[in-house]
Order: structure tokens, then sequence, then C-alpha cells
């Protein structure tokens, strides 16, 4: 087998890589409804989301202006002749989220007890709010019980200004400097903030993901320059470079599945338009990267992901202005895998990998939300990239899943969500009975999902 | 490849300058900035209420007849203590900021 400069093998390198990516993918966002933004603006959850962590119109120019919009007591000066000037919130922006959770599979995984309590799950700090004149963030650290450490989660540190003008039209626009490829995003029909907006941590989920659906989460580092223009377009880039959370620095990329050579430009184009009670939104973005698994140095896989998004929001006024939503994205990935092939992990250097995603929310108030949503990935099949193991292989080296997600949330208060999910297979890593190779059906990782979050 | 994300970089960086600059040049005055920086989100640049937050929150136009018809002692109070779905900056802003503000909405008819 071969192996990279420092000795490890970069078969098992993909292996870990794989086991850990449709943690990372399936995992959902990890970010929320944050209290401290609601100390901040004296404004309810519910000003800012149809339902925690779906933006409405205020929400999306709020996250637009930098998180910075404030109607509590300040510490301020104003600027004056050669003085700086001063806003500090007199409320420090922090906040707290817990979690705990039950998820049971239809099939136990062989030699695991079936039917898990998480307590908690995880638990959250949010350093989120205005930091001064311009500039806030979303930045949250996260307790992850199974790993039992705290560690880095989802970053959005930005400038924003929106006293430009072009073409006679008002213009926003700042920079972010953030850990995720579209968490800077304003919209919930990309992955960062897309649906499933909970998720467990413990069922079997898909091999495959695209770089762009949650692989890079928290693994590198972008600074980016974003737009709106006259409310209705959004431009958006960022440029990323690897940086591994626990890893040595310099990096060495040894043990990590993508070390980026170069910088990878991700981009985001987005138009959308409303009436008082539409909200529409179609978009594309897209990300580009080459990388090496396992080193620094050395032949490069490359990666080219171009996506195209969707989202409406209904309001029903004759229904107490409940809220329907509908979103969707397709994701194309064009992969050159001339490192993995050379390094015996992937048999054919040249893959594709579709993923389409979709779903439908009803919002009965801020009460109660029920969402329906269905996933399809398809792709180039490879018996090394997508090997045979029990559970969570494949038996044909299929990457193609697809199945559904129902999920019904219930908010007695606003910063309450108690939550049950049932995720159904169809396919799961390329077949319905029997995909990997050791008797086990789709539908065996069928799994239901009790969750109860509190945010403070 | 290089050759790309250079342009890509070159690209934003530009932009950036670009939008900074006419920002910069575009002198606003005290009230013009507190209303940037606290009204627009809702109300829009022209207190039409026109962007999407404005429409989904049905932000009043500030200058129609009906907000343009209130006093200014009327105004002052609405800012200062919130209406509706209207959150009170009253904590935030100083007294002489808010009646900066309320001359600033009586000249946005005459600015359309």
């Amino acid at each position: 087998m071969l192996r990279t400069e420092c000795g490890y093998s970069l078969g098992r390198i993909f292996l870990k890589l794989f086991a850990i990516l449709p943690l990372v993918v399936l995992a959902g966002p990890c970010a929320y409804a944050v209290p401290s933004y609601s100390r901040q603006t004296g404004l309810s959850c519910a000003s800012c989301h149809y339902a925690p962590p779906e933006l409405n119109a205020f929400g999306r120019k709020f996250k637009l202006e930098g998180y910075t919009f404030a109607t509590k007591p300040e510490v301020s000066e104003d600027e004056k002749d050669h003085n700086s000037g001063l806003r500090l919130l007199e409320a420090f922006p922090l906040s707290v989220l817990f979690d705990t959770s039950f998820t049971s599979t239809k099939s136990p995984q062989p030699t695991t007890q079936n039917g898990n309590f998480e307590f908690p799950q995880a638990a959250s700090l949010f350093l989120a709010g205005s930091w001064g004149n311009h500039v806030g963030s979303f930045l949250q650290v996260t307790y992850d019980s199974q790993a039992d450490h705290f560690t880095w989660d989802n970053t959005d540190i930005r400038y924003a200004n929106n006293s430009g003008h072009l073409f006679g039209k008002p213009l926003t626009f700042g920079t972010t400097f953030n850990n995720n490829p579209t968490v800077e995003d304003l919209w919930n029909s990309t992955p960062a903030w897309g649906y499933p907006f909970v998720s467990n941590n413990v069922a079997p989920s898909p091999s495959a993901a695209a770089i762009i659906n949650g692989s890079l989460a928290q693994d590198v580092a972008g600074l980016g320059g974003y737009t709106m223009w006259n409310d209705h377009l959004y431009v958006a880039g960022t440029l990323y470079r690897s940086e591994h959370i626990g890893g040595t620095q310099p990096n060495p990329g040894t043990g990590f599945g993508f070390n980026i050579r170069g910088v990878a430009p991700y981009w985001r184009l987005a138009w959308q338009t409303s009436t008082q009670n539409n909200n529409l939104e179609i978009g594309t973005y897209g990300m580009h990267l080459k990388s090496s698994p396992g080193a620094i140095t050395g032949p490069e896989d490359g990666y080219t992901d171009w996506a195209a998004d969707f989202q409406y929001d209904r309001m029903l006024p004759q229904l107490k202005n409940d809220v329907l939503s509908f979103r969707g994205t397709y994701i194309r990935e064009n992969s050159s895998l001339v490192a993995s092939f050379g390094n015996g992990a992937a048999a054919v250097v040249g893959h594709h990998l579709n993923t389409a995603q979709a779903n439908v929310e009803y919002h009965f108030g801020t009460r109660l939300s029920g969402a329906v949503g269905y996933f399809n990935v398809t792709g180039t099949a490879d018996p090394l990239l997508f090997a045979q193991a029990p559970v969570s292989g494949s038996a044909n080296g299929s990457p193609a899943s697809n199945g559904y997600l129902l999920n019904l949330s219930w908010w007695p208060q606003q910063n309450i969500d108690l939550a049950v999910q049932y995720t159904g297979y169809l396919r799961f890593n390329g077949a319905g009975t029997n995909y990997d190779g050791a008797g086990r059906n789709a539908g065996a990782n069928n799994s239901t999902y009790l969750l109860v979050r509190f945010v403070f | 490849m290089r050759g790309i994300v250079l342009r890509f970089a070159l690209g934003i960086l530009t932009c950036l300058v670009i939008l900074v600059v006419p920002s910069r040049l575009h002198a606003q005055s005290d009230a013009a900035k507190v209303y940037k920086a606290n009204c627009v989100l809702c109300h829009s640049d022209d207190g039409s209420g026109s962007s999407p937050t404005g429409k989904a929150l049905k932000a009043r136009d500030l200058r129609s007849d009906e907000v343009q018809s209130r006093t200014d002692a009327e105004l002052a109070e609405v800012i200062t203590k919130g209406r509706g779905k209207m959150p009170a900056f009253g904590a935030k802003l100083k007294p002489d900021d808010i009646t900066k503000l309320v001359a600033y909405v009586r000249e946005l008819p005459k600015k359309t």
C-alpha cells in the first residue's frame, strides 16, 4: 500500500475521512436563534426567524449589516476631529445552547446498543453580537459529548457598511472572516444553514458528500467580501485556506483529507425579490479547490462544485400570517482525483457527484413547524473510494443514496425547541438491499430522533 | 489556476475599492448617520419602507401623510418608546439624536 512522505497510509486517511464526512454533513447546521442578538436589539427571536435558524427578511438584513443593529444602551463616543469613536454594547453578547437527544435506528448497528440518549448531545457558547461600529460576529464553540471536548464551531466575523450607493440605489457591502463555505450566506437553501436544521450524530449516514456540502466546515479559514445592491442582488466571494482545528502549525497536512493548495475560491450570486407576503430568492454558488490528501506537496486532487439554489417564502395573511417555505439546491461536483488515484485510494481519476435536496415547511405561527425533505445523491462508482465495509461501506462502490426527512418542531417558548425527526432511506451507499455486502438494507439505517433544545 | 485565483482576488479587491470610495466621498450629516444606523433596516434609505424587511414588517412609509401629519413630539415619542413591531430606541439614542432624527424624517418627502 502506498504511503505518504510521513508514513501515513492514504487509504487509511480516506477511510477516516469518509467515516467522518457523513457526521459532518448530516450533523446539519449547528447554529440557531441566538439570544444575545435578542438582548442587543430588544426584539424577539421571531423578529429574525420564521423558526430558528431560518432567517426572514429582517434576519437576513440584520446579518447582512454585520449583526450590529442595536436598540439597547451602548457605551459610545462620536468621532471628532482626529479622535476615534467608540461603540460598545453595555451587555456582553454571550449566549448558551444546550441540546439533549434520543436516537434510535430501525436496526441496531452490529455490536452496539440501539436507542441512544445523549445528555447533552451538544452544548454551545456563542459570542454573537456587535463588536463596535460596523463590526459584529456570530461565533460559536461547541462541546460534543462523543468527542468529550469543546471545539471551534461555525464562525462569521464581519465588517458591514450600509452607506454605499451604486447607480443611485442603496448598496450594503462588507467583509467576512469565516470558517465554513456558505456560512456567510443569507438564505436557508445553501448547505451551512440548510435543512435539516437539527440532526442526530448517532445513526449511519451516506458516505458521499460534495466538498461544499459541509466537508470543509470548521476545517478552513476564509476572508471574503460581499455586497447587496438595491435589496435585490447579492454577490459574495471568499478565498479559503486549510485551517485544521487541533492540527499543528505550520500545517504538515498529515492526517487530514483536505489540504488546500494555494487558495480555494468560493463564489455566490443571488437575486431576491419581495412583495408584502412573498420572498423569492434564486441563486448560484460554488467552489474550486486543489488539495493533497494527507500532505502539502505532491500530486493534487481537484474539485469544482457548481450549485444552484432557490428559496420561496409565502406569508398567508388569511391564516394568521403562517408561512409556507419551499427550498432547494442542486450541486454538481466534478473532481479529478489524481493524487488519490496515484495512491491507490481511487480506482479512476475522473469523478462526478450530483446532489439534489428539496424541502417544504409549514410554520404555524412561531409555535410549530412541520417539514418534509427529499435528498438524492448519485455519482461515479468507485470500489476504492467507496469501499466495501459493514454498515458504512458500499458493496458496489456506488455513492448513490436517496431518502426523505420528516421534521416536526414545537416551540413552547421561542427559545425552547422540542423536535421529532424521522430519516428514511430508499437507497444507501449504492443499493436498497444488502448495500454493504454484509446483509444490511438501506432501511435498517432509518432513524427516529428526539431533541430538546434550550437557548438562553 | 494561479491566474484564476489572482484574478478572483483582484476582482474582490477592486469591488471593495469601488464600493468603499464612493461611500467615503458621500458625506453624511449626523442625522443621516443616525438614520442609516438605526432606521434603514426597516424603513429603507428613502423612508419608503419598500425593502424586503419593510414589506415583511409592514413598516410605515415615513414620507406618507399619515406619518408626516404627526407632531414632532409624537414622532419623538414613537422613536423613544417604540410602537407595534418597532422597537424602542430611547435607551440607545440621546434626546438630541432623536430630535435630529425627527427633523431628518421631515426632510424625507422633499428628497423624493
